[in-house]
């Protein structure tokens, strides 16, 4: 056996590659891998886990009834609380009174950590005038013709909502 | 090298080619083995039938419905993703295109900032260029979205198990495994991903998988004004979705890829690509 040694140090060294091979793969490689599918299965769990941001009307009448009664009651169905005033879930935080004290300085920087509405973007959105906006809409071509031709004094500052309540679309007199 | 006789004539040669020969023939039945174990992976749970009558009961396996017909183009859907899911600026999951036609067979398809700041009433810039120069005759718009597809070329390809679809059909990215490569961004046709900036991972649509999993709605599906977007258990026959299927046409997205659509449109015109 004068070749012995050579076998010997040949798979020692096979040994110990696999020996690392399978402790680096231990620890790089998640428990999980490998349970459901070819990825980590706890990813799935952690993708749900989330809090949603926008809380839906309900929510938003906890605080806002009169309002959310007069949406209800309105014709302005389609766009609920959150399609123009944005995502609630920081609004609530902030606004809730526990955390007032604990987000002074949010409070003071953004007062309602809601998206600044306008009074006339997000009419346009959906009421501006678009060859390809289905034609049932109703929707203007111009926010200064519109204002002109219904009798109004149009300015710099004029907004939708200076005539138009958002929440019931019902014309202010 | 069996018989002490080999031994006394196996030169240095030899015994390098005979150890060149063990190694392959290791290397053979090593993935041989690998092949066969990686055969026996659990596969998906899913099950193949899609539709309204499809699968068993028991699973859940949602579906998506666009109806263009219905779409006025507000960008309601985009705004509301951006938001629910923190969608960095540039960047969106789901979009609105807009689609122009002309007489002489011009098609423009326009989509400033996905529709997040909704669409300008610019035709008459759009009719100043000369080879147009006519009115428009015909358009619409298209809400774009992941297709979560059956057969996912963004899955395949990713190197590092970081793109997975769950047991519902969802393809969802695990932001913990992706070391964004962007090897996905490249395979999906519909160019639903993109590599977020702020985490350097691919990002895409999820059907706002942590709402739904808590009986909401996807965030674009609930701020629709226009109810253009349909979600739901497409194995539950009495679900609206599974209702609009039966009684539409529908169309998937460049079905001649072959990569099975969960996301379905009603009123898909054929220039739309």
């Amino acid at each position: 056996m004068r070749h012995a040694k050579h076998f010997v140090r040949l798979f020692a060294l096979l040994a110990v590659v696999l020996i690392a091979f399978l402790a680096v793969r231990a620890q790089v490689v998640p428990k999980d891998f490998g349970t459901l599918g070819r990825f980590r299965a706890s990813a799935i769990k952690e993708a749900a886990m989330r809090e949603p941001r926008h809380l839906g009307n309900e929510a938003c009448s906890d605080c806002h009834a009169k309002v959310n009664d007069a949406w209800a009651a309105g014709k302005h169905h389609t766009p609920q609380c959150e399609n123009c005033h944005g995502p609630g879930l920081l609004h609530v935080k902030v606004m809730s009174e526990d955390s007032v004290a604990a987000y002074p300085d949010r409070i003071k920087a953004f007062p309602k950590a809601l998206r600044p509405t306008t009074g006339t973007q997000e009419c346009l959105w959906c009421h501006l005038k678009t060859f390809e906006r289905p034609s049932a809409l109703k929707s203007i071509k111009n926010v200064e013709r519109h204002t002109i031709e219904k009798g109004g004094t149009f300015t710099a500052a004029s907004k939708c909502t200076d005539c138009h309540n958002p929440h019931t679309t019902v014309v202010k007199q | 090298m069996t018989s002490p006789a080999d031994h006394e004539e196996l030169t240095r040669r030899a015994f390098l080619e005979k150890c060149a020969e063990a190694g392959a023939h290791t290397f053979l039945f090593g993935s041989l083995f690998v092949t066969t174990a990686m055969m026996r992976l659990p596969q998906e749970a899913t099950s193949r039938t899609v539709g309204p009558r499809g699968g068993t009961a028991k699973e859940v396996i949602y579906g998506f419905v666009v109806d263009t017909t219905k779409c006025i183009g507000c960008g309601s859907c985009v705004r509301a993703c951006k938001a629910e899911n923190n969608v960095p600026d540039g960047y969106n999951r789901t979009w609105v295109e807009q689609y122009t036609f002309f007489p002489n067979g011009e098609v423009i398809v326009n989509s400033p900032n996905g529709g997040e700041n909704g669409f300008e009433d610019d035709l008459p810039e759009r009719n100043m260029p000369e080879e147009i120069g006519q009115l428009p005759v015909r358009g619409f718009f298209v809400p774009k979205l992941c297709n979560h597809c059956i057969d996912t070329p963004c899955i395949q390809v990713c190197p590092v198990g970081a793109s997975y679809k769950t047991a519902e059909g969802v393809v969802l990215v695990d932001p913990q495994r992706c070391v964004g490569c962007g090897y996905c961004v490249q395979a999906c046709p519909f160019g639903s991903r993109f590599l977020n900036p702020e985490t350097n991972t691919a990002d895409k649509c999820t059907w706002c998988y942590h709402r739904i999993t808590k009986g909401l709605k996807p965030a674009c599906v609930e701020y629709c004004p226009a109810k253009a977007r349909i979600f739901g258990n497409v194995n539950d026959p009495y679900s609206e979705i599974s209702q609009i299927l039966a009684t539409n046409r529908v169309q998937v997205l460049k079905s001649y890829l072959g990569t099975r659509p969960r996301t379905r449109y009603i009123g898909l015109d054929s220039e739309v690509i």
